[in-house]
């Protein structure tokens, strides 16, 4: 597998220095990204809702997010009395940093990205759980009860959606064989006689399913932005930051909503290798940066419109739906990998397994909206409570 | 030969209420809408608590309650009730003087009486005896005053904190 | 150290937690105002819930007492300034009943016409808002806010001004409809129409939206009328009662509409009542404006200043929230004595926290919604 592994260097000098100007051109094109995918989800969500978005900062409003960024870094950087100092301070930095780990394991190109990890996928959830401390930090150190609210919310759900996230990447690192990101990538472009592998969005919708879900938790987006919930706790865990602290969160956000997109497009979407640009005229690796590109823009359209289209869900909503339909879905579906693989059953198989399991999810989620409740739903636990005392 | 005092009238609904609930004295007039029921302040917990029991009168809905400073230290409770079983709405009045300006509070019949009585409270000064929350609803929890008396002026700078109870309006 | 299961209970017995206080408002996106409640939360479930008012205490009741009849208007359509209309309409109504006024059949079609649009009006702030609390990020807003937009620009035609028109009198209206009404107010029903699709299509299917609101502060209707519930509020519990039937006003009587109902007084039904009451006042436009007659729009006996004997009269009228009542009394001279408003955002509001206490903290922000309060009426 040599041919996916970063062996040699870039740019023909040492290891270290190699990897440090990777990492600086990654940091800079993330910074150029999130600006942009601010402008672009301003634009993009007015369209969905038939306004027009930026339109004065430059030619159709296009230097808006250089415009928001001056302000953001010219503003009062304010701390509470009542803020734990050391904690309310650090925890932007905290939040931020797993972000940018994740974006170094992951391959953007064939043989490009800052570093090729032999357990890239293990890497990256693994990296992911530590945002956690970060939005903890920041709701407890707030001395705000909106933000201590946020931060709690938001540790609950990340824990909980965890654990789907990771069994739906299993599944599919299960079928692939490797946990190398470029190998899985790779893996998804080969087109034997069987027909056998193909995206694995073909082999394992339902793992797909649960990771889109799972992912649009992790990123606090809509219908799962319930730490950061404006009309009910006002923003969450950074409702007390301004300026560079709240703008780190803000570029935590994006940052990590667009590196989901570019992990999930290539491990359901091939990424870089599908379809193969071997053959196409032109630089293969610039090829190879469009499609990655393209395919991370519809992660993030898709994310978007979700967003503009669906409510809030309740917490404890989320917390049953996670427990109570994915976590088992998705244990199911990696046991029936198992035996298929084992048994070396076609792997036709995983597809109809996987697809009745999408199905079965959607159907579940459309009769819960249709049923309609005997009883009153909420208050069941304080009445469990006073009827024990 | 003295002439015998007139019998009462009784006009509209309240022909029916007093057939009903005739061991509760009151008096009728008519407003421009509504039967309207003068009754005193002692008998009032009486009256609407059999207007609401009775199943021929069923009014089971306070509207609304206005205090009202009808001047010369006197002051009147309106209280607009109405029936979704029967569609028949009547109102009563209840006028004390401000000496005594204690109106038995109706939130045990009816839950809407709560806020209703607090703003009447506090906006005429009426005391509501078994309020269960006799706070200042509309005004700054602690003021005192009673801006809807006619004693209190419209158009004066007003410092408000620390006003003494008791005072119908105040003066500067 | 071995602890033992009676020891082990005992730990979990005085593993006290302390419930916290969460002060919603006064300014917070989900109050809708100036409206400030203290959540008493155990985790995230609501234990205890006090609603404080009287942010926007403007004195209206004392100001009209102090102003000519006509003075007034003006504030008065500031109480529910979302359906300014209904509002100058209960207040002329409670004017022209003290003093005994007539008004041409032509002013209250035109009346009847621009309260069901008012009413209208106010409901699309409601889906708009309301699917705001529910978390649609500004989608249900933008695309209520859209047929506002244009209703309001019709308000500005006839009457000058958008938000508080000030478009009735005491004894008929301030001007005639301008020539192009009829086509103007069809083309706003269709537009109206498609707003209300629109609407229906984003929320009313949605599954996140029926989980939240299915099931939720479910409300009998004896509670809700003991409580002095009234509007969509009290329709959702099932009972079809609405003033413009039960007791008709104006020109209420000529027309043909039906009244909505809920069936369990939850979220959703609330809501749905909502949805549907605006087809219904679409309809009742239309009847107007195929019955609309010619002639005077102000009474002409109209006396240049009102003077009233002793009066009194509480007017009932069906407003966007629910039952507008006005209390009025005069005692002779050109001002009220006595204007008391009864404001259906304020007795629904006193229900709060009957419905509040045990839910999420998330639920109460909706419930709050689904009351559809506004605090200009709310705090006078």
């Amino acid at each position: 597998m040599g041919l996916f592994l970063f062996s040699d260097p870039l740019f023909g000098v040492w290891n270290w220095v190699d990897a440090i100007i990777r990492i600086v051109i990654v940091v800079l094109v993330m910074t150029l990204v999130v600006m942009y995918l601010t402008y672009g989800e301003r634009k993009l969500v007015a369209r969905f809702q038939q306004r027009l978005g930026p339109t004065k900062t430059g030619p159709a409003g296009l230097l808006q997010a250089f415009a928001d960024t001056v302000k953001l870094a010219a503003k009062e950087d304010i701390r509470p009395t009542n803020a734990d100092r050391w904690v309310f301070e650090f925890a932007p930095y905290l939040t931020f940093i797993p972000v940018l780990m994740v974006l170094i394991s992951l391959p953007f190109a064939r043989d490009w990205g800052v570093r090729d990890l032999s357990l890239g996928l293990f890497y990256v959830f693994a990296i992911l759980g530590l945002n956690i401390v970060g939005m903890l930090m920041a709701g407890l150190g707030s001395g705000n009860k909106y933000a201590l609210l946020g931060g709690v919310r938001a540790a609950a759900q990340m824990i909980s959606y965890e654990i789907p996230l990771v069994l739906s990447l299993l599944s599919v690192a299960m079928i692939a064989g490797t946990l190398n990101l470029n190998g899985i990538a790779a893996i998804q472009s080969f087109t034997p006689e069987e027909g056998q592998f193909a995206p694995f969005i073909f082999l394992q919708p339902l793992a797909f399913l649960i990771f889109f879900t799972a992912m649009l938790s992790e990123l606090h987006r809509a219908p799962f932005d319930i730490p950061v919930a404006e009309s009910e706790i006002v923003g969450g865990y950074f409702v007390e930051y301004s300026g560079m602290r709240w703008s780190m969160f803000q570029l935590t956000e994006y940052a990590s909503m667009w590196a989901f997109s570019v992990f999930g497009s290539i491990v359901f979407f091939g990424g870089w290798a599908v379809p193969d640009t071997g053959s196409w005229v032109g630089p293969d690796w610039a090829w190879q940066l469009g499609i990655t590109f393209v395919k991370s823009v519809a992660w993030i359209v898709a994310i978007m419109w979700v967003r503009t289209t669906v409510p809030r869900l309740r917490i404890d909503q989320l917390m049953s739906f996670c427990w109570k339909i994915l976590l088992p879905m998705s244990i199911v579906q990696l046991l029936m990998n198992g035996f298929i693989l084992i048994y070396d059953w076609p792997h036709i198989l995983l597809t109809l397994t996987s697809g009745a399991g999408a199905a079965a999810l959607v159907a579940i989620i459309i009769t819960r909206a249709i049923r309609r409740p005997k009883n009153k739903l909420v208050g069941t636990y304080r009445q469990a409570r006073a009827a024990a005392q | 030969m003295t002439q015998p005092a007139a019998a009462p009238q009784y006009p509209g609904i309240s022909a029916l209420i007093h057939k009903h609930l005739s061991n509760v004295p009151f008096t009728a007039t008519t407003t421009g809408t509504d039967a309207d029921i003068h009754v005193a302040a002692e008998h009032l917990l009486a009256l609407v608590e059999g207007m609401n029991q009775k199943p021929e009168l069923a009014f089971d809905m306070l509207a609304n309650v206005t205090g009202i400073d009808m001047g010369e230290d006197t002051l009147a409770v309106k209280y607009n009730l109405y029936s979704f079983t029967h569609n028949h709405r009547v109102q009563v009045t209840v006028t004390v003087a401000w000496a005594d300006r204690v109106i038995p509070s109706l939130t045990g019949i009816y839950r809407a009486a709560d806020w209703h009585e607090r703003e009447a409270a506090e906006m005429v000064g009426v005391v509501f005896a078994g309020h269960p929350n006799p706070k200042n609803l509309l005004l700054d929890e602690d003021l005192r005053i009673h801006p809807l008396l006619k004693s209190h002026p419209l158009q004066t700078v007003e410092i408000l904190q620390g006003i003494e109870e008791g005072v119908p309006g105040f003066k500067f | 150290m071995t602890v033992w299961p009676e020891e082990r209970a005992q730990t979990i017995d005085s593993f006290n937690t302390v419930d916290m206080t969460i002060n919603v408002g006064p300014q917070h996106p989900a109050t809708h105002g100036v409206f400030r409640m203290v959540l008493t939360v155990d985790g995230e479930v609501v234990v205890d819930c006090e609603p404080y008012i009287g942010y926007l205490h403007r004195g209206l009741e004392k100001l009209t007492e102090n102003h000519d009849y006509r003075q007034s208007m003006g504030w008065w359509d500031r109480t529910d300034y979302l359906a300014g209309m209904c509002c100058e309409g209960a207040y002329c109504m409670a004017v022209e009943k003290l003093a005994g006024l007539e008004v041409p059949e032509r002013a209250e079609y035109i009346r009847v016409m621009m309260m069901e649009l008012s009413r209208i009006n106010s409901h699309f702030m409601f889906l708009g808002a309301f699917g705001a609390d529910v978390g649609s990020f500004g989608t249900s807003f933008v695309y209520a806010w859209r047929e506002r937009e244009r209703i309001y620009d019709f308000f500005e035609e006839v009457s000058g001004d958008r938000m508080f028109p000030t478009y009735f009198r005491p004894g008929g209206l301030q001007a005639d409809l301008p020539e192009n009404y009829e086509s103007r107010v069809r083309w706003l029903l269709g537009s109206i129409r498609q707003g209300i699709e629109d609407l229906d299509g984003l929320l009313t299917g949605n599954e996140i939206f029926v989980e939240r609101c299915r099931g939720l502060a479910p409300m009998t209707t004896e509670r809700a009328i003991n409580l002095g519930i009234t509007g969509p509020i009290l329709r959702a519990t099932g009972l079809p009662w609405d003033l413009r039937k039960a007791q008709p006003y104006s020109v209420y009587d000529r027309m043909k509409f039906e009244i909505p109902v809920g069936e369990q007084g939850d979220i959703f039904d609330r809501y749905f009542v909502r949805l549907s009451e605006m087809y219904q006042s679409t309809k009742i436009i239309e009847q107007c404006l195929d019955q609309m007659p010619k002639g005077l729009v102000l009474n002409p006996d109209l006396p240049k200043t009102l003077r009233i004997d002793n009066a009194e009269c509480y007017i009932r009228t069906e407003g966007t929230k629910g039952e507008y009542g006005v209390y009025a009394m005069a005692r002779g001279g050109v001002k009220p004595y006595r204007m008391k408003l009864r404001s259906p955002s304020f007795c629904n509001l006193s229900a709060l926290r009957e419905m509040v206490v045990g839910s999420y903290v998330a639920d109460a922000i909706i419930i709050l919604g689904s009351l559809d309060i506004v605090l200009g009426e709310v705090d006078k």
